[in-house]
């Protein structure tokens, strides 16, 4: 006999709101899952197509405030594109350096979460205290501890000085060592590794067939970062700073082998942060505050803290879009849960559902 | 007068995300003070009495989030967290919102920001439990709550609460243009323009100030955002920008203002300037001064 369980949409382990469908049998095995989306449905690309190019730089940060530099970023670039504009270096810098600071963040909050739903409570306390420098530091840089507002079509709002430039490195200097710290006891705790070795397995061939992206694509040993496959901005000019991603690559496949590709992506975030902001270069750091921008189409992708971000923009010559699209990394991972869920078991759901560090908003969007 | 425990439930309307993670260092990291409040999280919403909820109500969360509210036993407190839940923000214009949250249930407090930092979202709570307190014991709520955490902090560049120096704005309609949010709205009377900022519109981005091109609009690090359900929608920064006569045809005009002359004029003293002529008539005087 099998049960029907339902989980959501509001729920204290969701951070947002899903509705899960499972029937399990009675050793609570899953046994067929049906997931439910829509809720965070803002109706985004109706919405984009209603704002003009200034008032959309900040639009697209909100598809999705986890990774709301790449949005705006990835759109500043389409935009850019057909507009033929080459931006300066350092506002090529600026960006990276910004991007990375909030993979930083975005992947630590992963982290948090999925010690907070493994009841691992040191772990938790510890990871969210160590995010916490990094919250603190885009408040002082940016002025948000999530929207950083720091791009501009054809550049950056923002700059930094010598003093905001030492801000940054000593705040790395802070976390790394508390982040290796983690990373060793994540990947040795016998409590997390009881609740997440072997759990929500994505075998290889499964994930190349979905076509999974970013740290669940590491975790089943894939690498697919569109930073090093398909270089833009300065991980192209530069590409002595792009990550090795050799150092988050995992085969296990499971919750815990996905945690530990994040951490690996942590750390190549800190060094990358830290071989920019030491080598700026020098220049303006926007061509053009409200530049004209023609007709035209774009399609330009870039690494999320979630794996790969695809804009695709087509414009008229007006103030506004045409037409903006996206397709998130949350989309194809999304996918994946189906093989991680099924035949495991039902309390497993909400931490399978974690490790995939789903972005509903961005999905639904 | 009994003490209550205040039990914590998070609702989630289609928040961009923000607020949410925002949510969790605010009641899981200590120095934010939520764990002085002696606040439960609980797991079910049946035994809530104290609700926070998050985003601009998507059309697909209405019908669940009515049911939710209807498992809640009376008397409980709602705290409405972020811009989206008190306005719907940023994605007020959209076909898929059927928000706010206050058209569906009875909000208490609300904690405007884009999203607010956890210190207000602490004070948010922190309110909360003070009118969740007030109900319980059947006390009217006032008008206006202090501030319960007094030592919280910003540093200088936070981006807050929006301000307008009404002396450097000339009426030229660039914050409200790029403003993403519409929150600003700039209205002709007879004496020259009012300019309005909505700070519970606001999404505290700083696209005007980046964009005005005489510094007029700024943000301050005021984070002071958490308001009582009465004061909703009073919170409004509202200046009159002074139209001109002019001297020569007597007709109203919109004067540049002292910052738009400080950047046409960046090496002479713009306070010596006459600016009392309008530029139809400074058009033909300089004409005739050239050519007559
Ligand atoms: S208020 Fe801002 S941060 Fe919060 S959910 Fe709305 S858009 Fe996102
Ligand atoms: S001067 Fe600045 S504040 Fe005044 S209307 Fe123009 S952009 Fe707005
Ligand atoms: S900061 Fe300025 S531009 Fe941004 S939402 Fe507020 S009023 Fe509008």
């Amino acid at each position: 006999m099998s049960e029907k369980v339902e989980i959501g949409p509001f729920h204290t382990e969701l951070e947002e709101s899903v509705y899960f469908k499972l029937e399990v049998d009675k050793n609570r095995i899953v046994e067929n899952v049906e997931i439910i989306n829509g809720f965070i449905h803002r109706g985004m690309e109706s919405l984009v197509t209603k704002k003009n190019f200034m008032q959309n730089l900040i639009l697209t940060e909100r598809v999705c405030s986890l990774c709301s530099n790449n949005h705006p970023m990835t759109y500043a670039m389409a935009v850019e594109q057909i507009a033929g504009i080459k931006i300066p270096l350092r506002a090529e810098a600026l960006r990276v350096i910004a991007d990375e600071v909030k993979r930083i963040a975005s992947d630590m909050f992963n982290l948090s979460m999925l010690t907070h739903i493994a009841h691992t409570h040191q772990l938790m306390k510890d990871t969210m205290n160590t995010r916490e420098h990094m919250q603190d530091l885009k408040e002082v840089i940016w002025g948000n501890r999530m929207d950083m507002s720091s791009n501009l079509l054809t550049g950056t709002k923002y700059d930094l000085d010598e003093r905001k430039i030492k801000i940054i490195l000593d705040t790395l200097d802070v976390v790394e060592p508390k982040i290796r710290d983690l990373q060793e006891r994540y990947e040795n705790d016998e409590q997390l590794k009881s609740k997440t070795v072997g759990v929500g397995v994505l075998p290889l061939k499964d994930a190349l067939e979905i076509g999974v992206t970013g740290p669940v694509a590491r975790g089943s040993g894939i690498n697919n970062d569109v930073r090093v496959k398909a270089p833009y901005g300065l991980y192209a000019y530069r590409p002595e700073i792009q990550p090795n991603v050799s150092l988050s690559l995992r085969e296990e496949g499971d919750v815990h082998a996905r945690a530990m590709a994040r951490f690996g992506d942590i750390l190549e975030a800190v060094r990358i942060i830290r071989d920019v902001v030491t080598d700026m270069p020098e220049g303006d750091t926007y061509v053009d505050k409200r530049p004209h921008i023609p007709a035209g189409e774009a399609v330009v992708r870039t690494e999320a803290p979630r794996g790969e971000l695809i804009y695709y923009l087509k414009t008229d010559g007006s103030q506004k879009p045409v037409r903006m699209r996206w397709k998130v990394p949350t989309f194809t991972n999304w996918e994946a849960l189906k093989v991680m869920i099924l035949g495991d078991k039902v309390d497993n759901v909400t931490m399978i559902l974690n490790s995939i560090d789903p972005c509903i908003s961005c999905t639904d969007r | 007068m009994s003490e209550v425990i205040p039990k914590l439930f998070r609702i989630n309307t289609g928040s961009c995300n923000g607020c949410d993670v925002e949510f969790m260092p605010t009641v899981l990291v200590e120095k934010f003070g939520v764990s002085t409040l002696g606040v439960e999280m609980v797991e079910d919403i049946k035994d809530a009495n104290l609700i926070a909820i998050t985003g601009p109500l998507t059309a697909r969360s209405e019908s669940f989030l009515k049911s939710a509210v209807s498992k809640i036993r009376h008397p409980y407190v709602v705290v409405g967290v972020g811009t989206c839940a008190i306005t719907c923000g940023i994605f007020r214009d959209s076909y898929a919102i059927n928000g706010p949250t206050d058209k569906i249930v009875d909000v208490n407090v609300n904690v405007a920001g884009c999203p607010p930092r956890p210190q207000s979202i602490a004070e948010g709570i922190a309110k909360g439990v003070k009118v969740l307190n007030q109900v319980m014991n059947g006390e009217a709520t006032p008008k206006t709550i202090d501030a319960i955490f007094k030592d919280f902090s910003a540093p200088e560049s936070f981006r807050g609460r929006m301000d307008l120096n009404p002396d450097m704005c000339t009426a030229c309609r660039t914050c409200e243009t790029v403003c993403p949010s519409t929150a600003i709205k700039i209205t002709e009377i007879a004496a020259g323009h009012v300019h309005n900022i909505w700070h519970n519109s606001c999404c505290y981005c700083g696209n005007c100030a980046y964009f005005c091109p005489t510094g007029a609009i700024f943000s301050t690090n005021s984070f002071d955002t958490v308001k009582l359900q009465s004061e909703k929608y009073e919170d409004v920064n509202s200046e009159i920008i002074k139209s001109s006569t002019c001297s020569s045809c007597g007709d109203t005009y919109m004067p540049p203002s002292r910052g738009l002359l400080g950047k046409g004029y960046v090496h002479d003293d713009v306070k010596k300037l006459d600016t009392k002529i309008c530029s139809k008539c400074r058009k033909e005087a300089n004409f005739k001064r050239m050519y007559a």
